[in-house]
C-alpha cells in the first residue's frame, strides 16, 4: 500500500458499486476518442455527450445515487482535461439534472425526460456557434484590420461568416506562446483566402494602433461578465483599453461558469495549469499558468447563443439559471 | 364587400402618406408624434386588416413595419413603436392560449437546459385576439401620451438651488424637465446654441420666458465654460441597446468635457426612444442634411475645391452617460439591457 494504490483506490472509490472502475475508465477513454474524431466541437459539449451516455447506462435507482456517479464522472473527465469548458459543462449538466429530477419525483420518468432533453439541448449547442456568427459579422466593416489570439473556432466561424457576406478585411494573429496555437489559426485562416499576419505576443502593443477592433474567443464566461482565456489575453484587452479600440468576445452560452474572481490569483489552479502538470508538480509557483482573467471593464461587447450582451447582462443569465 | 375595399384603399393611402411624410424630411418631427401617428397607423391596420391567426397578423405588422423604417431609418421610433406592437401580440396571444406568464419566451441559459422542443407556432385563431390587440395598444397610446410629464415630475429630485445647468439644442423633454424644477427652484441654465442650425437660441428663449437664468454660448466654449456647471442634462434622438446614444451633433464634445471635469450626464428621454440596435457600420444612423447651413452656397467657386458636410447626429458612447431618465425612473447605462429585454421580443431585433 502507498501512495500509488491510494491513488487508485481514491479512483475507484468513488464510483458506485463494482462495475465502477471500469465503467470510468471507459468514460476516459470515451471522451479522448471523441475529442480526436470530432475536433471541431467545443471540449465542453464532448463532456456534456459523454456524461449523456454516462447518464443512459447508469443503472442506479434513485437520484442521489445518480447525482454521486455524475460527480464521480465529472472530477474523473477533469483529471484529464482540467480546463474551464470541462468544468462548465459538467456544472451545467449536474443543474440540468437537478432541475429536471425536481419536475418528476418518479425515478424513471424522470430519466427519460433527461435523456430526452439532454438530445434536445445537445442539438440547440451544435447551432449555437452559427447563430453567434450571424451576430457578429455585421460588427465587422469592409476594410477592417482585426486582431485575434490564440486558436478559437468560434472565432474562426465568425470571420468564415464574414467572409460569406463578401468583406474584405485583414487579420493579425498573435503566435501565442507556449504552444504556437496562432500558427494554427493562422493556417485554418489562410485556407478562407483571408490575409493573415502572425505576430510576436510582445508585438501587441506595437499593432495596435493599426487594428480596428479586437475578437477573442473565450475558454470560460465568468459571473462578472469578464472571461478566462488563453493566457495573453488580458495584455490585449488592456492595450486595447488603452488605444480605445472595441474589445470584442464570442462564446457559446454554455461556457458560462460560476467563478466570480476578483483577481488573476482569485483563479482556481486547476484551470491554469494543464491535468499532468497538477498531478505530477512539485511547486506550482514555477510552472507557467496557461490562462488568465480579463476583467468585464475592458470588455465591451459578449457575442453569445443568447444574443449580443453587456458584460453587465452576463450576470443576470447565470442568476436565472442557478436560481 | 365595398366597404372593406373602401377602407383598405384608404389604409394604404394613409400608409403611404406616412411614408413619404417621413422621406420627405422637411421640418423635423417630434419623436412624439412620430411614435403616435406610428401607433395610430398599425392599430388601423390591425383593426381593418385580413387577417385570422396571430402569425399572419405579426407577418402583416412586420411588412409594413419595414416598408416604414426603410423610408427614414434614422427615425428609430417608428421601428420601436412597430417591435412593442409585436411584443403586445406576442403577449395576447401567450394569454389567450393559456401560456402562464413564468415561462419566458426569451432565450437563457436556463431555457436552454429545460424546455421541451419547438418554439412557439401562432398558428391558432382566437377571435378575442383582435381586441385585445386594440385595447392593449391604446393602453400604450395612454403610456405615451404622460411620458413628458413622468419625466419632468423627477426633476425636483436631480436639480437643487443655486445650480448651474448646461445642455445643448432644443430638446421638449428637457425644456419640460427645467421648467418643473424651476417652479420650486432658481438655478442658472448655459444652453449651447448648436450650430449650423442653433436650436440653442429657440431653447433659450423659451426657458426665460419662465424666468429661468439663461446664458447662450457657442458650442466651442463647451469646454472653457464646464469647469463652473454642476450638471449637465440633455436630450437624444435615440438609446441604443448597449446604453450609447445617438444625439444631436455636438452632444459627444459635450460629454467628452462632461466627463474630464466629472460632472455627471444626465440624459431625458422616454422609453420609446430605446431602440434595440447595436451602433455597427450596417445600419447607417447617420443622416446628412444640405450643407447650405455650413458653407452657403452664394460662396460661389470655392465650393467646387472642396467637399463640405453637414451630419445631423452623434454618437456618445455608453462610459460618458451617468445616468437616464425615463418616464419608467432613473436607470444606469448598463442596465439597459434589461429594459430592452423588457419591452421588446429578441425574434423583432430583425425587422
Amino acid at each position: 500500500m502507498g501512495a500509488g494504490s491510494g491513488r487508485r483506490a481514491a479512483r475507484g472509490s468513488a464510483g458506485p458499486g463494482l462495475t465502477a472502475p471500469r465503467c470510468l475508465a471507459d468514460l476516459i477513454e470515451t471522451f479522448r476518442a471523441q475529442l480526436r474524431d470530432d475536433p471541431d466541437v467545443a471540449s465542453a459539449v464532448v463532456a456534456i455527450r459523454v456524461l449523456l451516455g454516462f447518464l443512459k447506462q447508469d443503472r442506479g435507482e434513485t437520484i442521489q445515487g445518480l447525482r454521486s456517479s455524475l460527480l464521480a464522472a465529472i472530477d474523473t473527465l477533469s483529471r484529464v482535461d482540467s480546463s474551464v469548458a470541462v468544468s462548465s459543462g459538467g456544472e451545467l449538466f449536474l443543474r440540468f439534472i437537478s432541475l429536471t429530477s425536481l419536475e418528476y419525483s418518479d425515478y424513471s420518468k424522470c430519466k427519460e425526460i433527461m435523456i430526452e432533453r439532454g438530445e434536445i439541448f445537445l442539438r440547440k449547442v451544435s447551432l449555437s456557434r452559427n447563430k453567434i456568427a450571424k451576430l457578429c459579422h455585421p460588427f465587422i466593416r469592409d476594410g477592417a484590420q482585426i486582431l485575434t489570439h490564440a486558436y478559437s473556432r468560434v472565432v474562426l466561424r465568425v470571420l468564415e461568416a464574414a467572409v460569406e457576406s463578401k468583406k474584405r478585411f485583414s487579420v493579425y494573429v498573435t503566435e501565442s506562446q507556449p504552444d504556437q496555437a496562432g500558427q494554427k489559426m493562422a493556417k485554418a485562416l489562410r485556407k478562407l483566402n483571408i490575409p493573415v499576419t502572425v505576430i510576436l505576443d510582445a508585438a501587441v502593443g506595437y499593432i495596435m494602433e493599426k487594428v480596428d477592433l479586437v475578437l477573442v474567443g473565450a475558454e470560460g464566461v465568468v459571473e462578472s461578465g469578464g472571461i478566462i482565456n488563453k493566457i495573453g489575453t488580458n495584455q490585449i484587452a488592456v492595450c486595447a483599453k488603452a488605444q480605445n479600440k472595441p474589445f470584442y468576445v464570442v462564446a457559446e452560452s454554455f461556457k458560462f461558469v460560476r467563478l466570480f474572481p476578483l483577481n488573476q490569483q482569485d483563479v482556481p489552479d486547476k484551470f491554469k495549469y494543464k491535468a499532468d502538470t497538477l498531478k505530477t508538480s512539485q511547486n506550482l509557483t514555477e510552472e507557467h499558468p496557461w490562462i488568465d482573467y480579463t476583467s468585464p471593464s475592458l470588455i465591451t461587447l459578449l457575442f453569445t447563443d443568447l444574443g449580443v450582451l453587456t458584460p453587465s447582462a452576463v450576470s443576470d443569465e447565470l442568476i436565472k439559471l442557478y436560481l | 364587400m365595398p366597404g372593406a375595399a373602401e377602407r383598405g384603399s384608404e389604409l394604404s393611402e394613409q400608409i403611404e402618406a406616412f411614408v413619404a411624410r417621413l422621406r420627405g424630411g422637411g421640418e423635423r418631427p417630434r419623436s412624439e408624434d412620430t411614435a403616435r401617428q406610428t401607433l395610430s397607423l398599425l392599430r388601423k391596420i390591425i383593426a381593418h386588416g385580413r387577417w385570422s391567426r396571430a402569425g399572419e397578423l405579426m407577418d402583416l405588422i412586420r411588412m409594413e413595419g419595414q416598408r416604414m423604417t426603410a423610408a427614414q431609418p434614422s427615425e428609430t421610433t417608428v421601428g420601436n413603436m412597430v417591435r412593442r406592437v409585436l411584443k403586445v401580440i406576442r403577449e395576447e396571444y401567450g394569454r389567450l392560449h393559456g401560456r402562464s406568464e413564468e415561462s419566458d419566451q426569451q432565450e437563457s441559459l436556463h431555457k436552454l437546459l429545460t424546455s421541451g422542443g419547438l418554439s412557439e407556432d401562432f398558428s391558432t385563431p382566437y377571435p378575442p385576439l383582435r381586441a385585445n390587440v386594440i385595447e392593449a395598444i391604446n393602453e400604450l397610446l395612454i403610456e405615451l401620451e404622460g411620458t413628458t410629464d413622468n419625466i419632468a415630475m423627477q426633476a425636483l429630485e436631480h436639480i437643487h438651488s443655486n445650480e448651474v445647468i448646461m445642455t445643448i439644442g432644443y430638446s421638449r423633454t428637457v425644456e419640460a424637465f427645467l421648467k418643473e424644477a424651476a417652479r420650486k427652484r432658481k438655478f442658472q441654465v448655459i444652453v449651447a446654441e448648436c450650430a449650423p442650425f442653433c436650436q440653442g437660441h429657440e431653447m433659450a428663449v423659451r426657458l426665460s420666458k419662465e424666468n429661468i437664468e439663461t446664458t447662450v454660448m457657442s458650442d466651442a466654449a463647451i469646454f472653457a465654460v464646464m469647469s463652473r456647471v454642476n450638471k449637465v442634462i440633455i436630450g437624444t434622438k435615440t438609446i441604443l441597446a448597449n446604453g450609447a446614444l445617438i444625439a444631436v451633433s455636438g452632444t459627444h464634445t459635450l460629454a467628452l468635457a462632461a466627463k474630464h471635469h466629472s460632472t455627471p450626464l444626465i440624459v431625458c428621454a422616454p422609453m420609446f426612444k430605446l431602440s434595440p440596435q447595436f451602433p455597427n457600420e450596417e445600419d447607417s444612423f447617420h443622416k446628412f442634411v444640405s450643407p447650405q447651413e455650413v458653407l452657403p452656397f452664394t460662396e460661389g467657386e470655392i465650393l467646387a475645391k472642396i467637399n463640405v458636410h453637414c451630419p445631423v447626429f452623434d454618437y456618445v458612447p455608453p462610459e460618458l452617460i451617468t445616468l437616464f431618465i425615463s418616464n419608467i425612473g432613473g436607470n444606469a447605462p448598463s442596465y439597459i439591457y434589461r429594459l430592452m429585454s423588457e419591452l421588446y421580443h429578441p425574434d423583432d431585433y430583425e425587422l
